[in-house]
């Protein structure tokens, strides 16, 4: 579902934010990108999103190269991929359902599409009844469904996570962390980039390490670090 | 695409009425900067409508020397019958001269004149109304020719005045243009900041760059429309006050020589609505390859 071969990401400024990594992630695999601040996880994800090019190496998903994918077809490419962040990017002045339906208004799907497919996401991150409230009049968790929903409500085939409980407390985490599961079980394929470790060793899924840019682990059913590794741990 | 359609709308309304005080202040440049450029039109067509009515009019004379012979008098006319660019020749005798200038002079300018002292003369249509000026190279000098006159002189001041008067309009009113069009790309740059958020969004879940481009040209395109319609407006008002003055005007004067037909105006007016619409797309195409990164 996702390749990476030898990718190197240097910023104009010089930074190597990724040096030559390479790995593979099935379709349906959960995956916790992890690894201290500044240690490259959101340039991998904005790679994955063709919001940045490699200066090395190629990118392969859903069976495409995207680094040589012309550029009209960026968009296409990304309605196969939902994207959730840590600060939730709702449209303010728009309602729960408004802010779902919005992404599929803005790809061209019709008006019945839109009324049958976001009303079923509502209910599958637990807002039905909070449907017409604005973002200002809801808690952080579930603003952060509100953005799950709108990521997942294309039924996109890879959901990319960039922090995604970074701005919630432990509990709220957890909600968020089975909504990502439940996603996961219906075949999307998710990579988590998180802080979290109480979260990580908790689920025992697969955890793909960065330090200053470098692949450092690839562990399957894996925990959030070595205890030493004190400067990631909060 | 209906439903395209209904997202282009209700997003560029919403984007007008936030920056409602800036797209009034567009709109209305763009009405004065139109109303201008269609001015500067309809007096450019009004000048070659006299023009033509001048062409229909204008005759050239040669004026025979008060002594002339029939034999001078008769070479000149057959002269000027064989010369192919002028037709409808008439000669008007000593004495119809005198009874012309009779309607043309005061009394007691008249009462000095004697018929003898008038010269007689030959008077033709020119096909072309520089054509005249064959006609005044070719006799002036000729035996018992006194001179031979055209009245194109004042007929190329009078041009020159409303070329003079178009071109200043038309300069002014590029002027104007030039600051619509940054008037609109500026209402544009605006509605791209103020929907930064959104445009992120809609790039993130996979919207097309024309999706996202349509809403802010269709919004200056709208802008520059509706800046030109009020301006044509104010012209068709103008050709119509224009024309229920004219009424009262003798048809040889300048102002009902140079009216419009009712389709030079909408000639006119079509080209104001066209331009409307290129510099409201000038305006947006600008601010959108500059300040909307897609
Ligand atoms: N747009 C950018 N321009 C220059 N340097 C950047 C940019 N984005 C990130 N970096 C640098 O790249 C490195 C990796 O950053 P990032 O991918 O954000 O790490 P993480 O998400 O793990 O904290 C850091 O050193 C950061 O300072
Ligand atoms: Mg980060």
């Amino acid at each position: 579902m996702i390749k990476l071969d030898h990718v190197t990401k240097t910023y104009k400024n010089g930074t190597i934010a990724l040096d030559d990594v390479s790995l593979e992630i099935e379709k349906g695999e959960f995956v916790f990108l992890v690894g201290s601040s500044g240690s490259g996880k959101t340039t991998f994800l904005r790679l994955l999103l063709r919001e940045e090019l490699p200066d090395r190496g190629t990118i392969w998903e859903a069976g495409r190269d995207i680094v040589n994918l012309p550029k009209w077809r960026v968009p296409y490419l990304r309605r196969n991929l939902g994207c959730v962040f840590q600060d939730f990017r709702l449209l303010q002045n728009k309602t729960v359902f408004e802010n779902v339906a919005f992404a599929l208004e803005v790809i061209g799907r019709p008006k019945s599409v839109i009324e049958s497919q976001v009303p079923q996401v509502l209910d599958l991150v637990g807002l039905s009844h909070k449907r017409d409230n604005l973002p200002t009049e809801l808690s952080g968790g579930e603003q952060q469904r509100v953005a799950i929903a709108r990521a997942f409500v294309n039924r996109p085939l890879i959901l990319l996570a960039d922090e995604p409980t970074g701005n919630l407390d432990p509990k709220i985490s957890e909600g968020i962390m089975s909504l990502l599961d439940r996603i996961n079980k219906t075949g999307t394929t998710v990579v988590m980039a998180t802080h979290d470790k109480a979260l990580v060793d908790r689920m025992r899924l697969r955890v793909i390490e960065l330090d200053r840019g470098h692949l450092i682990r690839d562990q399957q059913r894996g925990v959030y670090g070595i205890e030493t590794d004190s400067g990631a741990q909060r | 695409m209906a439903s395209f359609s209904q997202y282009v709308v209700k997003e560029t309304t919403t984007n007008l009425w936030r920056n409602r005080v800036t797209t009034v202040a567009a709109i209305f440049t763009v009405m004065v900067s139109l109303f201008l450029v269609g001015g500067s039109l309809i007096l450019g067509q009004g000048a070659s409508n006299a023009e033509i009515k001048w062409q229909q009019g204008t005759l050239v004379t040669v004026w025979m020397a008060p002594n002339a012979t029939s034999q001078e008098i008769n070479a000149i006319r057959s002269q000027l019958d064989s010369f192919p660019y002028v037709h409808d020749c008439y000669y008007q005798t000593q004495l119809q001269d005198y009874e012309e200038a009779k309607h043309l002079l005061t009394a007691t300018e008249f009462s000095v004149l004697k018929p003898e002292a008038i010269p007689s003369s030959i008077r033709c249509i020119p096909n072309q109304p520089q054509d005249a000026q064959l006609v005044i190279k070719k006799f002036t000098g000729q035996p018992g020719v006194l001179i031979p006159t055209a009245p194109t002189q004042a007929l190329k001041n009078q041009q020159r005045t409303i070329a003079i008067a178009q071109w200043s309009v038309l300069i002014i009113a590029s002027v104007l243009l030039v600051s619509s069009a940054v008037l609109i790309l500026n209402t544009i740059r605006m509605a791209i900041f103020a929907r930064k958020r959104e445009v992120a969004v809609m790039k993130l879940v996979g919207a097309t760059n024309w999706f996202i481009r349509v809403p802010f040209i269709f919004e200056g395109l709208l802008q520059g429309l509706i800046g030109s319609l009020m301006a044509g407006g104010l012209l068709w008002a103008g050709e119509w006050f224009w024309h229920s003055k004219s009424v009262n005007w003798a048809p040889d004067t300048l102002g009902s020589q140079m009216l419009l037909t009712s389709w030079q105006l909408v000639w006119c007016e079509l080209v104001v609505i066209f331009l409307g619409m290129v510099i409201g797309s000038i305006g947006s195409a600008i601010a959108i390859r500059r300040f909307l990164d897609v």
